[in-house]
């Protein structure tokens, strides 16, 4: 056609598609949830996890998976920001764009470090290293400006300790375990009591769970029987 | 039958329904986008807000509620009052008009929907006649989202009606909205296009210019354009249409809400399927073979011949399952009249795979003609010599024949190379079709003939169902319709009027002369 239109008939490069691995994690979710289509969610952490973005290769795959169309997936993956449908570095910034981080210097946090890693919003660095992204609010108005590192939080960050954190091989180094949501359903549990202690929490989980292999409280059962 | 108020006037509603259908069944001209009867209701383009009473949560004394209530979303009960006529009502109004007019470009002039768009109508009748936006718009790219169907995304008001169409009644689900918020767009999978048998139905359901039809694009301008009230002749199903044409030709077909057969939809070859009326190629003018010569002839001189050449015995006529009953009824009735035991045989049903359903029952039947069950009717009516196309064609090889009477009407080719080879031994061969083909240049008399389009009458549909269809344009020059035609050679004064020979087709053959009419349902998408 004479003008401008995007091809939507033919799919181009679609990326890699997930592994056989990643398929069966997937399947292991499925008796948590009243339907495959419920899956979704777990399924796309999974394969970000596993790939480091949700390529469209992926999505199809995801979508065989759980039965539903492709367009289903790539809708869902397209309404949450943090789901990359390309690829991206090794570490993600996350630079928080809210309120409080906006008045007390979190603009000048992104310039520098658009200039000091020499892309953009949404880029990648050439050595795959860091990519850039902004958020609306990280949750931590009372340590503005603040900004994370893939899932390490860093508060109160000042322009001068920047070069530092960038070159600090540890900066997103968790000093908490992961969450384990994602894990395969049947592998060990979490020593919570463990954790509790180690973080100076004192509740005890929830009654139930040991009664639930998957640490889920009972309701779920009861949307499996209806 | 519920009873409710709406703008102080009592009105009697079907149970069950949402205020906004009792409303727009009523009259009222209540503006909406998301809303379509034969969709789910996500109540999301908030246009369709009214005020409702309810009762104070102290005082217990009904007065109109402070909030507006998505009158899609709200089912009549007796004795209900709301209202659509008031200042809070008709704020919402105007103010979601401005935020759909936001983003949205000014190209009514270049868009095919302009005419029948809800978002030109509803801004004339909410909107402001200027803009206070004095940012730049979004710009996005048109997408070819598949073989038939272009997305414009600049025009989109995001009423998602496509997509509940894909996910429910198509049940293909290649529909989705990517990105959300101001970005939101509608799209499909790169590579999974949008290329299911009902997808022409998403641009009659798109309530602006966004998505649109190849076929269509740029071809007409709708308000240039006479719409008839049809039914399709692609398959046996009896899919009620909309027929839109000009002097220039058939330009469009939509469908017309039937709730007995095809509810609001049509499947992609009842749509597209009716290029073949348009072709430059179709017959115009009677021929006939003298002398192995051929040469044009009159319409006037055809009768006699006729009756000269079926008079004697082993004539046949081959009724077309494309003729309306009408027709079918005239050409049965000269066939006996002129030969007391002419064969009449049902024409070629042309049949393709199976049945095909969707989720919520559309059905798109393998037979590929309009009328096999009135035609079958009416010869088994008439009684007499009856035989299958394939045995007639075997007669006619044989010798038994002599001469037959072939009524195509099909719109492609139809017959096999081996049955235009035995029907051409015969004394005399009179094809009436639309097209040249390896029949009509075997023929003695060739008649050319009129698609549906060009004729009325009635079809009677796979389960029995008698529905009529009316002219959209006249006979093309030259060409004498089938009606007046059977109606001349059955010696009948006057002009053809289906109706007419209904009511005289029904004092035989009562069952079909009565033809069925849909409920009258609103327009929902122009």
């Amino acid at each position: 056609m004479a003008w401008n239109v995007v091809d939507r008939n033919t799919a181009g490069d679609l990326g890699p598609g997930i592994s056989d691995a990643v398929r069966q994690k997937i399947r292991g979710f499925f008796d948590r949830y009243p339907t495959r289509r419920a899956v979704m969610l777990p399924a796309l952490h999974i394969t970000q996890e596993a790939l480091g973005y949700v390529s469209l290769q992926a999505m199809r795959d995801v979508a065989e998976e759980l039965e539903v169309p492709p367009s289903d997936v790539l809708d869902v993956v397209s309404f949450y920001t943090h789901f990359w449908t390309h690829p991206r570095g090794e570490k993600t910034i996350m630079v928080c764009r809210s309120l409080s981080c906006e008045l007390l210097g979190g603009r000048e946090l992104v310039e520098a470090l658009k200039e000091k890693l020499g892309i953009g919003e949404h880029e990648t660095t050439p050595d795959g290293r860091f990519s850039l992204m902004t958020e609306e609010c990280l949750a931590a108005c009372d340590h503005a400006p603040c900004m994370m590192i893939n899932e390490k939080m860093h508060k109160c960050v000042r322009l001068d300790q920047l070069d530092q954190l960038l070159d600090d091989p540890d900066n997103d180094r968790l000093d908490m375990p992961r969450s384990d949501l994602y894990d395969a359903p049947g592998g060990e549990k979490p020593d919570y009591a463990a954790l509790a202690r180690q973080h100076g929490h004192h509740d005890e989980p929830a009654a139930n769970a040991e009664d639930d292999d998957l640490g889920y409280t009972s309701d779920v059962g009861e949307m499996k029987d209806s | 039958m519920p009873k409710i108020i709406i703008d102080g006037k009592e009105i009697e509603c079907r149970d069950g329904i949402p205020v906004l259908q009792a409303a727009l069944e009523a009259g009222w001209d209540v503006p909406h986008y998301c809303y379509h009867p034969g969709l789910s209701v996500v109540a999301s383009c908030r246009l369709c807000l009214m005020e409702q009473k309810m009762p104070h949560p102290q005082t217990k004394e009904m007065g109109w509620a402070p909030k507006l209530f998505p009158s899609c979303q709200t089912p009549v009960k007796d004795g209900m009052e709301v209202r659509f006529h008031s200042e809070s009502v008709e704020n919402n109004q105007k103010h979601v008009m401005e935020y759909y007019l936001l983003n949205h470009p000014l190209d009514c002039p270049v868009c095919d929907k302009a005419g029948e768009c809800s978002l030109q109508d509803y801004s004339e009748k909410f909107g402001n006649a200027t803009s206070r936006m004095v940012e730049d718009k979004h710009k996005n790219p048109k997408k070819d989202i598949g073989p038939k169907t272009l997305l414009y995304q600049d025009r989109c008001v995001l009423c998602t009606r496509c997509v509940r169409f894909a996910d429910e009644i198509a049940g293909t689900g290649e529909l989705a909205v990517v990105e959300r918020g101001s970005r939101g767009e509608i799209d499909v999978f790169p590579g999974e296009p949008l290329a299911n048998d009902l997808q022409g139905n998403v641009v009659d359901l798109c309530p602006v210019g966004c998505l649109l039809d190849k076929q269509f694009l740029f071809r007409q301008r709708v308000w240039n354009l006479q719409t008839v009230p049809s039914v399709s002749p692609a398959d046996s199903s009896g899919a009620c249409i909309w027929i839109d044409a000009n002097d220039a030709g058939v330009h469009r077909v939509r469908p017309r809400f039937n709730e007995r057969v095809n509810e609001w939809w049509i499947s992609d070859e009842q749509r597209h399927g009716f290029e073949y009326v348009n072709r430059e190629d179709r017959l115009t003018r009677p021929r006939i073979r003298e002398n192995g010569q051929v040469r044009g002839a009159s319409w006037e001189e055809i009768p006699a011949h006729l009756r000269a050449a079926f008079a004697g015995d082993g004539s046949a006529f081959v009724i077309s399952p494309m003729l309306s009953n009408e027709e079918a009824w005239l050409l049965a009735t000269f066939a006996r009249q002129v030969a007391p035991n002419a064969v009449l045989a049902c024409g070629h049903v042309p049949v393709e795979g199976q049945d095909r359903s969707f989720p919520k029952g559309f059905t798109i039947r393998a037979e590929k003609a309009p009328n096999r069950g009135g035609v079958e009717r009416i010869l088994a009516h008439f009684g007499g010599p009856q035989m299958s196309f394939d045995e007639l064609c075997g007669q006619a090889a044989d010798g038994t024949l002599k001469a037959v009477y072939v009524y195509g009407g099909y719109p492609a080719a139809w017959i096999t190379p081996a049955q235009a080879e035995q029907l051409s031994r015969l004394d005399c061969l009179v094809v009436h079709d639309l097209f040249d083909g390896p029949l009509t240049e075997r023929a003695d008399l060739v008649l050319p003939a009129a698609p549906w389009t060009e004729r009325e009458g009635s079809f009677t549909n796979c389960d029995g169902l008698v529905q009529a269809f009316e002219r959209a344009r006249p006979p093309r020059s030259g060409i004498k319709a089938e009606g007046q035609f059977f109606q001349e050679l059955c010696g009948l004064p006057g002009l053809f009027r289906s109706a007419k020979i209904r009511t005289m087709l029904g004092e035989s053959i009562a069952d079909l002369a009565e033809t069925f009419q849909p409920r009258k349902e609103p327009e929902h998408a122009h």
